[in-house]
């Protein structure tokens, strides 16, 4: 047996996608443009992407929306064929030894519209039970257990139409331990939950690891990736960019200040001139549509030097300071050293 | 967390796969089909109001054809072999339904489940992928058979029609055309998971089979390569020994060379419904297809 549950090496995935029509000049004649289609291109969704994962470790992939880490996800579990590269889960190759793959994991994709909702909660995980190759006895007493553990004993005989998100998201993670899988993975497992349902999630996740599984997160939530994480890869456009602890990725920018400021009244034009101020090495802004003000993220080596002509700069023609902060360095802030913009752009 | 759940120190999956599993799995997937089936409530629609309502229409079609002493219709009479023309219509139309929602029910059964969600929760599992298009088959057969019963009754109540049939050769035609039909389904499924749109394929094919395949009217009625064509269609040999076992109480040995020339249909249709499916599923996990809606 390998020593890793989790190897990929070298993975890429590329999609076929036409280019844009505006780069590509229509034909002049009428009847020929009718008929034009772009010249067919190639989109890189998962560029060289390696790392092996321990047995009973949480590995985190941390990465903003359109990162590749959906599409990384979906290679190990035997939905997508890697276009080049190779992976094993459980020692097992994921596309010659597939089958076996299927057996080795538990999934969770991002979604609650994975299970039948027609279906009640119970004959959702007796179903998938079957389609997991279960033998009856233990299903059902596997259903139970799960029920149990998931609280959901007293509703398990309803519709899941009639569950609600956190319910939903508890019958999908029941349905990804049913086989009892030694490797579970979690794409976005707390997306579209309530704070207390995805706290709860995240308890789960935590027990699971204790009970032995090795598990796969991918999130985009920097304190979930934060909080659960043993090791974890930070992926951006298609590529793994740093992979460590969480305390070691953070060490990385322990040298730098972070400064955090909310101004009311920004203009585009003044990133600028304060990312020409000496000691700036990294700044991103966000417009926080609930508070009508922009949050602006500052990474510099000496904050006590540049703060008396920061504020200067966030003083005028209109604008002014409603908050700042030096706060300690967060993954987001990682991120952002990393690739100088933010996670949730 | 109060309850926790039994593992050992080493996990080891509980996932089995034999031949008996699989069995299971297949058996699973009907099982679904069928709770999904009588929960929506549709299915009085089917089983109720279509049986009766749409061979009607070329019912009173006919009978405005016919004239009020059913003169007009000695000529057709003559043509088609049978002197129940109700009956021979019902025949037809009924096939013609039997193939329509065949096409929607077994050849949306992929597309519906990508639209639903749950399509790749059921591919990320070790069951044959094949048996998730073979399981939407059974539970769409057997719901045939009742709509079957469902149309000789109302025709009885409401027109007082009445069949002189050979049921062991009306069961003998149902049977042999499944495999046909079927793999014509299974080839379609495998085209509207890639295409993502196929009304225009159903209407296409629906089209097909009412002109060519003669579920109102004789073959003979149409030009000579119109019935060269229908020959080669698998409704066509299914409504013409279904009407000879329902109608003219025709034995096996009369509807026989239909039956093979259907079963040889079958094998053909069905095997081309795997290879495709087979293609399709791996261009469908190459271009990452499975999600998208």
């Amino acid at each position: 047996m390998s020593d890793y549950a989790i190897e990929a090496l070298d993975l890429v995935k590329k999609f076929p996608r036409r280019a844009p029509a505006e780069q590509t000049p229509a034909p002049k004649n009428p009847l020929a443009r009718l008929f034009h289609r772009p010249p067919p291109g190639e989109f890189t969704a998962v560029d060289h992407v390696s790392f092996q994962i321990h047995r009973g470790e949480i590995f985190g992939l941390l990465g903003p929306n359109g990162a590749g880490k959906s599409t990384t996800i979906r290679m190990l579990c035997t939905l997508l064929e890697p276009t080049s590269g190779t992976a094993r889960i459980n020692g097992y190759d994921v596309v010659r030894e597939a089958n076996r793959v299927r057996q080795s994991l538990g999934i969770v994709l991002a979604g609650e519209r994975s299970i039948y909702w027609k279906l009640t909660g119970r004959e959702n995980l007796e179903y998938f039970a079957a389609l997991y190759h279960i033998p009856p006895e233990v299903a059902r007493r596997r259903i139970d257990e799960l029920l149990d553990y998931m609280e959901l004993t007293s509703r398990a005989n309803e519709l899941v139409e009639k569950y609600s998100t956190g319910m939903r998201q508890r019958i999908v993670l029941s349905r990804a331990l049913l086989a009892r899988p030694p490797i579970i993975l979690l794409d976005e497992p707390t997306l579209g939950l309530d704070p207390q349902a995805a706290r709860r999630i995240r308890e789960m996740v935590l027990d699971l690891k204790r009970q032995g599984h090795t598990i796969l997160l991918t999130t985009h939530y920097m304190e979930e990736a934060d909080q659960l994480s043993d090791r974890i890869g930070i992926i951006d456009q298609g590529k793994i960019i740093a992979l460590d602890t969480p305390s070691a990725l953070k060490q990385r920018i322990r040298q730098q200040d972070v400064i955090k400021m909310e101004v009311a009244g920004w203009k585009p034009e003044m990133a600028e001139a304060i990312q020409s101020l000496s000691g700036v090495s990294q700044m991103v802004s966000r417009y926080l549509e609930q508070d009508g003000i922009w949050e602006i993220h500052l990474q510099t080596g000496n904050s006590r030097a540049i703060l008396p002509r920061l504020i200067e700069h966030v003083n005028t023609n209109g604008t002014h300071l409603v908050n700042l902060n030096i706060v300690v360095p967060t993954l987001e802030d990682v991120f952002i050293h990393l690739t100088g913009k933010a996670l949730r752009d | 967390m109060e309850t926790t759940l039994s593992s050992g120190t080493h996990l080891t999956s509980l996932s089995r796969t034999t031949g008996l599993a699989q069995l299971r799995a297949f058996g699973a997937i009907i099982w679904r089909e069928y709770l999904h089936f009588v929960r929506y409530p549709t299915w009085v629609i089917a089983f109720i109001i279509w049986p009766i309502l749409f061979p009607a229409t070329y019912i009173f079609s006919s009978f405005a054809l016919a004239g009020p002493s059913g003169v007009g219709v000695t000529r057709f009479l003559e043509v088609a072999g049978t002197d129940n023309f109700l009956g021979y219509i019902v025949v037809g139309t009924s096939v013609w339904m039997w193939a329509n929602t065949l096409l929607w029910n077994v050849g949306f059964a992929l597309r519906g489940e990508q639209m639903r969600g749950t399509l790749e929760s059921n591919w990320m599992t070790p069951t044959s992928r094949f048996l998730f298009l073979l399981g939407s088959g059974p539970v769409h057969a057997v719901s045939m058979l009742m709509f079957f019963l469902f149309t000789v009754v109302e025709f009885r109540i409401f027109f007082h029609l009445t069949f002189n049939a050979n049921l062991f050769s009306l069961l003998a035609v149902f049977l042999a055309a499944l495999p046909a039909l079927y793999g014509l389904g299974f080839t379609f499924a495998s085209l509207v998971i890639t295409a993502r749109e196929a009304n225009a394929f159903v209407f296409l094919v629906r089209g097909i089979v009412m002109i060519f395949c003669g579920i109102t009217y004789p073959l003979a009625v149409m030009p000579p390569w119109m019935q060269a064509v229908a020959e080669w269609l698998p409704p066509t040999l299914i409504i013409r020994a279904a009407r000879l076992a329902a109608l003219n109480h025709a034995s096996l040995e009369v509807i026989a060379p239909d039956l093979v020339r259907l079963l040889a249909y079958g094998a053909f249709w069905l095997a081309l419904g795997y290879l495709t499916f087979s293609q399709i599923e791996r261009r469908a996990r190459l271009k990452g297809a499975l999600n998208q809606y």
